[in-house]
Parts: structure tokens; C-alpha cells; sequence
């Protein structure tokens, strides 16, 4: 069903170029950025899009800010939005990796079970650290392949009065059409998801401070790191309801390492600005990162569905791997 | 019917000697624990003493289904006095005797009254007469009183016991459930244990629609352990096999979440509380 993985795809990716209008294609992906200065703007793209979705009988859903959806509403006129799911930002967006679950779950379950869904949605990029900016950026070069060959469509809103100018600059390189009131055309800067991702992971990994718990742990040894785990998450102000998580994820990478990376690791926890950090070094393996992690597990591919189940527990995963081997960095919001 | 099970002895820890109370409320516990009495016993060189309450006939074929022809097991009805068969046996040069008595229903009386009492004070007179050659287990079937009465029962004897494990490698104990059928899993479920869990699972008896994991003990449960529950059907031929995943810990519903296998097909979450 979902044309997702992370080895390189079956089918070809779909032709963005060639792609058929919203609504007429059917197990095609459509994805645009709406680049837009004033309401007016918005509104003359948006709506029509949700109208169009609407007259086909699509699901059709605006994750957007109150004031968003409140000025989308009235513009539809009651009718027409009584037609449209309506769901803040707020809560979509918490983190890059719970926006993508949470979009394959309601998908899967309530969207495609209607044929076509159609979704508005604005990113929130303030407030934002830069990891976390980079990674939103990641995750919308990803939806490209995540949702590649599935009856899908979505436009995401970029307000270019308030937004920084990389941050609308990268939104061309990451949508493959720009959407505007006389139709979409294709970006002329779109970039491969694949480069894009690998691009992302250029930024190399800070180094652990000097102050950070560490345990080396191999065969037989998960028990007490787990024991670890628990107690350092606890010292470091984790509640407690939100350890096991954290102990899960880490006991997954570390179970990986032991099973099938180099046999043994080690790894770092301490706390930041704010967040639970956990470094687990492989030095035995280089692993390949090509959207590890981010398709929902299916069949017997043990690695995936793990990387897939630890980037779900966490706020952010980070991946970087190279002739010293692979390390992995866990956020965890505290 | 919950059990105490911490208070209770795995039947292959029994040592001989002893004069134990075997409660059961599912027939298929009482096999599973009886059989094991019975093999424990022939291993040893002893003989097997078997009092049937119902006639011997059904104990005698019940028994030749499992055993097989064997001339060392004999059955004697539930009335009579087994203390000569004891002694006979002994005679004649084994090792010990292996005493199993259906001591469930009326004519025994229920615990508390006289006939039962002295009826337990005798068993236990001829276990202490030859102690440690003669080893008794005296079976009940829970459906005949009420749990009240069950403090009688144990105080008669040394030791209640359960069914042996299925497996135990100190990190991961795997127990028989009867009523429902399905395995009680203690421990930790990961990657290392998991091989226990599928062979567990594949020796079952596929007389049971369904299949009951009880969870309730589980300390810890990584994602392999999670799909190795949520694939419990894959080895059997039973048509449509739902698996009830009963009290499943926090771990176990948090990987159930994020991997996306909480609905797999045939798995159903027993609601809790």
C-alpha cells in the first residue's frame, strides 16, 4: 500500500512533473508548498484547493493556527466547512516523527478508507531550535517518499512575510510543485529527497560533554544498562512516567548493536537545554541511513521496524555514520 | 479460579516423601501435572499406585493412552485400601511407589468433614510409614467446593503443587495455563528469550480455538519480544486462532502503539480493569 522504504523503491517515483492535477490522479502523490505575503494571497489558492477536495468527495483536512482556520472557515462559508476536519497546529506538529506517525495512522485508518485525502497544513516553524528547524525541513523532503504512490495530496502553507528566508527557500527545494492562484507549476529547485536527507546529516554531531554518564555495554549486559537507563533518566529529571520510553528506545539501538552491528557499544547521557540526551556509539558497523527509521514496519525487516518504533519513542533521532562507525543521538524532551 | 502461585511447588521439585495436593479446576491441569507425577516416577525405578474414584476403567485407559501398556502402573479403585498394593510393590523390589489418589468428590467428603480427614491422616500415616519410598499426590478437583475450604485441603499436606514449566532459563519463565489454555510468561522477552517463546508456542496442543498469553508478570518486553506475540499464530493450523494478550504490562502496549502491530489479525488486548 504505501510505496515506502527505505532501500530503494520498487516503482519508480512518481513524475511530479507530469502529475495530474489534485483529484484526478489516483494512487498519486501531490505535494506543493504555497508560498504566500497577505491573506488574499492564501485565500486565493487555498480555497479552491479545499473546494476541489470537497466537490470530489475527498477527505479533506487543514492543520493549520486557530486564527488560520477560523479566517479558512469563513471564506469556505459554513456549508462547505462543515465538509473539512479541522486540526490544530499545535498538536500535529509537536515533533517531526509524531507528525509523520500520526499522519500514516489517520491515513490509514480514516482518510484512504474514503479514497483520496487532501490535506492544508501550516508548519509551525517559531520556537524552533535550529535541530529541530533542520529536521522539519528533513521531514518535508521525506513525505515526498513516505507518501510517494498513495492517494494523497498535500499543500503546505509558507508565510513569507514572518518566515525566515531559508526556511521558505528550502520549501521549493523540498516540494516538487509550487502551488499559486493559476495552478501549481513544478519547482524548479526541487531537490532529491535522497540528497536532501543526506544533506541534513552533513552537520556533524557535537561531542558529548566531558560531565556525561557513560556505560559500555555488550552480550548479556542489557539488563543493568537498562537499570542504567532508568536511574540516570530519573537523576537527570525525566519524569517518571516518561522513562520507560526512553528506556525502550535506547535498549532497542543497543539491542541492534549487540545482534547485529559490531557486538558491543557504548553511550553517553546527560542532559541540555532542556532535553535527555542519549549518544550510542557503534564502532563495528557503518550503517546505510536512507530514510532508516521512517516507513512503518512491515514484513520481517527487523532494523527498520526498530529504527521506525525508536524514532516514534523519541522527540528526534540522529544518524550519523562513517568509517569510525555510527552514532546515534536521542532527544528527549524533558 | 486465580491461584497463589508462588505457594505452590512445580510438580518435578517434589522429592520422595512427600505428600502433596494437587488442585485443579481445568481436567487438562490435572493430566498435565499427574502425567508428570507418573513419568517423574517411572524414571526413578518406582512404581505407580493409581486410586480411581470412578471405577478404574477410565483411569486404566486414560493412563494406557499416555503410558502405553506398562505393567508397573497399576489401578485400584479409589475405595479400597491401598496399603497392602504399597507394600506389594516395595516386595517385589522397587525403588519406591508413586501414589496418586482422585480423592475429589463425595465419597471422600469435602475438606472439613471426618471421612475427609481421616481419610488424609491415612494417606499420610502410609507415606510416613515408609518415608521417603512412598510419595503421595492427592488430586482435587476445585469445582467440587468452594476456594474457602481450600486452607483444609493444603493443611492435610506438605506441599500444593502446579504444573512444571515449560521453560525456565532464569530469565525468561514460561508457564502452562489451562483454563483458558495459553502460557504465563514471567521475566523478560527480548531478542534472547524469544526462541523459548516460539517453542513454547509450537509444542502446544492444538485442541484449543484460542490461546491466552498472560502477561501480568512480564518485568520487561523489547520489539522482538512484541512481535513475537502479536506473530503467536504463526506456527499453528488452528483456523482463526485469536491470541488474548491478558494483562499486558506498559512495555508491552507501548511497542504495540508505536510499531503499528497492536491490530494485527488474531490479536485481541483483553481490556483491563
Amino acid at each position: 500500500m504505501i510505496g515506502f522504504s527505505a532501500e530503494p523503491p520498487a516503482r519508480p517515483v512518481a513524475d511530479h512533473t507530469a502529475a495530474p492535477a489534485p483529484g484526478e490522479g489516483a494512487d498519486v502523490l501531490v505535494h506543493q508548498a504555497l508560498v504566500y505575503r497577505t491573506r488574499r494571497e492564501l485565500e486565493l489558492t487555498a480555497v479552491p484547493y479545499l473546494r476541489a477536495g470537497c466537490r470530489g468527495g475527498e477527505a479533506v483536512v487543514v492543520v493549520a493556527a486557530p486564527e488560520v482556520t477560523a479566517f479558512l472557515g469563513g471564506r469556505l462559508g459554513a456549508e462547505t466547512a462543515s465538509h473539512v476536519e479541522f486540526l490544530d497546529a499545535g498538536g500535529w506538529f509537536g515533533g517531526p516523527m509524531h507528525a509523520l506517525a500520526t499522519c500514516f495512522d489517520r491515513t490509514r485508518a480514516d482518510w484512504w478508507p474514503r479514497g483520496r485525502v487532501r490535506l492544508l497544513t501550516e508548519p509551525v516553524w517559531t520556537g524552533r531550535t535550529a535541530l529541530e528547524v533542520r529536521e522539519w525541513k528533513r521531514h518535508e523532503a521525506i513525505l515526498n517518499v513516505a507518501f510517494a504512490g498513495t492517494p494523497t495530496a498535500i499543500m503546505c502553507l509558507y508565510d513569507a512575510s514572518a518566515l525566515p528566508g531559508h526556511v521558505v527557500a528550502d520549501a521549493s527545494r523540498t516540494h516538487p510543485e509550487l502551488a499559486g492562484p493559476d495552478g501549481s507549476v513544478p519547482s524548479a529547485h526541487f531537490t532529491d529527497p535522497a540528497d536532501f536527507y543526506d544533506e541534513c546529516n552533513t552537520v556533524p554531531l557535537s561531542q558529548p560533554p566531558a560531565a556525561a554518564a557513560c556505560k559500555a555495554f555488550s552480550t548479556g549486559e542489557l539488563p543493568a544498562l537498562r537499570d542504567f537507563l532508568a536511574a540516570e533518566a530519573g537523576r537527570l529529571g525525566l519524569p517518571g512516567d516518561r522513562s520507560l520510553p526512553f528506556v525502550l528506545a535506547v535498549n532497542e539501538v543497543a539491542t541492534n548493536i549487540i545482534r547485529e552491528g559490531g557486538g558491543r557499544g557504548a553511550l553517553w547521557v546527560w542532559a541540555e537545554d532542556g532535553e535527555l540526551l542519549c549518544d550510542v556509539s557503534d564502532p563495528g558497523r557503518v550503517l546505510t541511513d536512507r530514510f532508516l527509521g521512517y516507513a512503518p514496519p512491515h514484513g520481517r525487516r527487523r532494523h527498520e521496524a526498530a529504527m521506525w518504533a525508536v524514532r516514534r519513542l523519541c522527540h528526534i533521532v540522529e544518524i550519523r555514520t562513517g568509517v569510525d562507525g555510527t552514532r546515534l543521538r536521542m532527544h528527549v524532551k524533558l | 479460579m486465580a491461584h497463589p502461585e508462588q505457594s505452590r511447588t512445580a510438580v518435578g521439585a517434589m522429592l520422595p516423601g512427600d505428600h502433596a495436593c494437587l488442585a485443579y479446576d481445568h481436567p487438562a491441569e490435572r493430566d498435565a501435572i499427574m502425567t508428570a507425577f507418573v513419568w517423574d516416577g517411572l524414571r526413578a525405578g518406582d512404581a505407580v499406585l493409581y486410586l480411581a474414584e470412578a471405577g478404574p476403567d477410565t483411569a486404566k485407559r486414560r493412563l494406557r493412552a499416555v503410558f502405553g501398556a506398562d505393567d508397573r502402573i497399576e489401578v485400584l479403585p479409589a475405595c479400597g485400601d491401598p496399603r497392602a498394593a504399597v507394600r506389594s510393590a516395595l516386595r517385589r523390589g522397587y525403588a519406591g511407589v508413586r501414589l496418586t489418589v482422585e480423592a475429589s468428590a463425595a465419597p471422600r467428603g469435602r475438606p472439613g468433614t471426618a471421612r475427609f480427614a481421616a481419610f488424609e491422616d491415612a494417606v499420610d500415616r502410609l507415606v510416613g510409614a515408609h518415608r521417603p519410598r512412598v510419595t503421595a499426590l492427592c488430586q482435587y478437583d476445585l469445582r467440587w467446593f468452594d476456594a474457602g475450604r481450600l486452607p483444609a485441603l493444603e493443611e492435610r499436606h506438605g506441599a500444593r503443587v502446579r504444573a512444571d514449566d515449560v521453560f525456565d532459563d532464569g530469565v525468561l519463565t514460561i508457564a502452562p495455563l489451562f483454563a483458558p489454555p495459553g502460557l504465563r510468561l514471567s521475566g523478560v522477552l527480548d531478542a534472547s528469550t524469544l526462541p523459548a517463546l516460539v517453542a513454547a508456542l509450537r509444542d502446544l496442543d492444538e485442541g484449543a480455538a484460542h490461546l491466552c498469553l498472560d502477561l501480568s508478570r512480564l518485568d520487561f518486553c523489547d520489539l522482538e519480544g512484541v512481535r513475537g506475540l502479536v506473530e503467536a499464530n504463526r506456527s499453528t493450523a488452528v483456523l482463526d486462532r485469536q491470541i488474548i494478550l491478558r494483562a499486558t504490562p506498559g512495555c508491552v502496549e507501548l511497542m504495540l502503539r508505536v510499531s503499528g502491530w497492536r491490530d494485527s489479525p488474531g490479536i485481541v488486548l483483553e481490556a483491563t480493569g
